[in-house]
């Protein structure tokens, strides 16, 4: 049982932090295109914006278990397998960026926007705008938001043990459901739990500690 | 030529029937090393003025030069290049939030490349210069509005701009903080010789530390001169609005009441008397009082300083006898006072 959880939770853990990297890697700029080309943006352009959403809001409008099985034919092809723990990474991803470029996007548009008018009043080009004032001043928003998106993320990653995925979730499905194995499926829970109350305190930590208003 | 020349300036917001029209026609020069003021009630256009002079706002039509640039044709990168000749101040400070005064002041040297040593040695002096010395590593949240204006100024003054636009800059602060930083303001621009540009609402400001002023009403420019001429003698009713904000209300509620508070005799007209700096300090009304022998009612009276010198209104209700009241008239003209009939 022992070995059963660690390497459940080594797995849960890899799709995780795999799948928020690089859900941050795609999303992170593809929020902030959206917050800069929203028409109160700092250049609006509603052919981009609209673009991207509508991709954004498809994405997120197929259910998970869903997208899983529509990707097969892809995941195969791309990651070589579609089953265990490397299986799960494609679709996990794929519902994950959209929901991060979100999340990003508000932390975005919740930056003071006579901040952004002091900066442009002093000769900031867009992109300084972005890089020095939009992402700095909106950071510790978008680390909560991470918080968010990775107990999310952690969340769909067990929902895919039902179509062949691999960590806690699968083990808690295969040993502890599919054998009434109650013992085995409550364990795996409690992990998780565990898991996602550790991840929201180093959330809130990081949040606390990159705030520089409240101190 | 004049420092910043502003010149048929429109700005409509909108349009077809939508369309708010916030700028008309408005055209004004704002000369090298003054402190120049535009005053108007809120919503009258002025913050969108102010805008256009660094483009925030581009204007709908006419033209705005900055130091013999016109800044509608400047091509974007030429635009932020002039900006930087362009410091400005807010009313909410607008400091970045998540670094600390050294670095909010060192921000504008960033945009423009200058090496961080160079940057934090300039950003030091300039905080050292307003009075900040000592808080250098203070975030935002650590320090008093005031405080926060001050790291504001540094920071507009970073770049060694030849204008410093300030938008309600004290409206936010108390009375006794709002005098401290129009001091700083004032100091500024006589030992760096920087020409700003104040936007406000309160005549106080104006009176304070403007050479000139201009009063914006319905989007338009009502009046512009010398603050002691505008003051002295407004000629328009957004101007007389501004100067006397209290004597509106009062001299009305004073003529409609019919059983005048004034003793019979003083029920004539209303006048106002203005005083410049050489007759505030002489005791008019008493004298002329005293040498004619017929007494005056004192309905409202005012008196403000500016540059160092006392200015005031008064306004009496004079005896309601037409030959005293004709006297008295006689007798102020003869003395130098001028005075206009209020209605």
């Amino acid at each position: 049982m022992f070995d059963l959880v660690l390497k459940g939770l080594g797995e849960t853990i890899y799709m995780t932090v795999v799948v928020t990297f690089f859900a941050y890697v795609v999303g992170l700029p593809l929020g902030l295109v959206l917050a800069v080309t929203a028409k109160d943006g700092l250049r609006p352009n509603q052919g981009v914006y609209l673009s991207i959403s509508a991709v954004v809001n498809v994405l997120r409008s197929v259910p998970f278990l869903i997208l899983i099985y529509t990707m097969l034919p892809v995941t195969r092809f791309v990651i070589g397998t579609a089953i265990g723990t490397k299986g799960v990474l494609l679709p996990l991803f794929v519902s994950a960026f959209p929901f991060v470029a979100r999340l990003v996007e508000s932390s975005a548009r919740e930056v003071d926007r006579g901040v952004i008018e002091a900066s442009r009043s002093m000769g900031a080009s867009v992109w300084q705008v972005v890089v020095k004032v939009l992402v700095p001043e909106a950071m510790p928003s978008i680390l909560s938001g991470a918080t968010i998106a990775a107990t999310t993320i952690l969340g769909y990653s067990a929902m895919a043990g039902v179509a062949g995925g691999g960590g806690l979730g699968a083990i808690a499905i295969n040993y502890g459901y599919s054998r009434y194995n109650y013992a085995v499926m409550l364990t795996m829970c409690a992990v998780i739990v565990v898991v996602v109350q550790l991840i929201e305190t180093l959330g809130k930590a990081s949040v606390r500690l990159s705030d520089r208003r409240l101190k | 030529m004049a420092l910043i020349e502003i010149k048929n300036l429109c700005k409509t917001f909108g349009s077809g029937d939508g369309a708010v029209h916030a700028l008309e026609d408005v055209s004004l020069d704002i000369e090298q090393g003054e402190i120049f003021g535009i005053i108007g009630l809120s919503g009258a256009g002025k913050s969108t003025l102010v805008r256009c002079i660094n483009l925030l706002e581009r204007p709908t039509s006419g033209t705005v030069t900055v130091d013999g640039a016109d800044m509608c044709r400047l091509s974007e990168r030429e635009l932020r290049q002039q900006r930087r000749e362009i410091g400005m101040i807010f009313q909410s400070f607008n400091l970045l939030m998540q670094r600390n005064a050294l670095a909010n002041v060192r921000f504008p040297l960033e945009l423009s490349g200058v090496p961080r040593a160079e940057a934090n040695k300039r950003a030091q002096e300039l905080l050292e210069l307003v009075g900040l010395g000592d808080r250098l590593r203070a975030y935002p949240a650590q320090l008093s509005g005031g405080q926060k204006q001050r790291v504001a100024i540094a920071r507009a003054l970073a770049t060694n701009p030849k204008v410093l636009l300030c938008d309600e800059a004290t409206s936010a602060l108390d009375p006794t903080t709002t005098e401290s930083i129009l001091e700083l303001l004032k100091n500024l621009n006589r030992s760096l010789g920087v020409t700003v540009v104040v936007i406000t609402h309160e005549m106080r400001v104006v009176e304070r530390i403007c050479s000139r002023v201009a009063i914006i009403a319905d989007s338009r420019i009502a009046e512009m001169g010398e603050v002691q001429e505008v003051f002295l003698h407004p000629q328009t009713e957004a101007a007389k609005k501004l100067v006397l904000p209290s004597r509106a209300g009062k001299l009305e509620g004073f003529v409609r009441d019919g059983e005048s508070r004034a003793v019979d005799e003083c029920r004539g007209s209303l006048i106002r008397l203005a005083f410049d700096g050489e007759t505030t300090d002489r005791p008019i009304i008493a004298d002329m009082i005293l040498s004619l022998g017929a007494p005056v009612s004192i309905v409202y009276a005012d008196t403000r300083s500016i540059e160092g010198r006392l200015y005031g209104h008064t306004v009496l209700q004079l005896p309601s006898e037409p030959e005293t009241a004709e006297k008295m008239r006689r007798w102020l003209t003869n003395q130098g006072i001028s005075f206009t009939e209020e209605e």
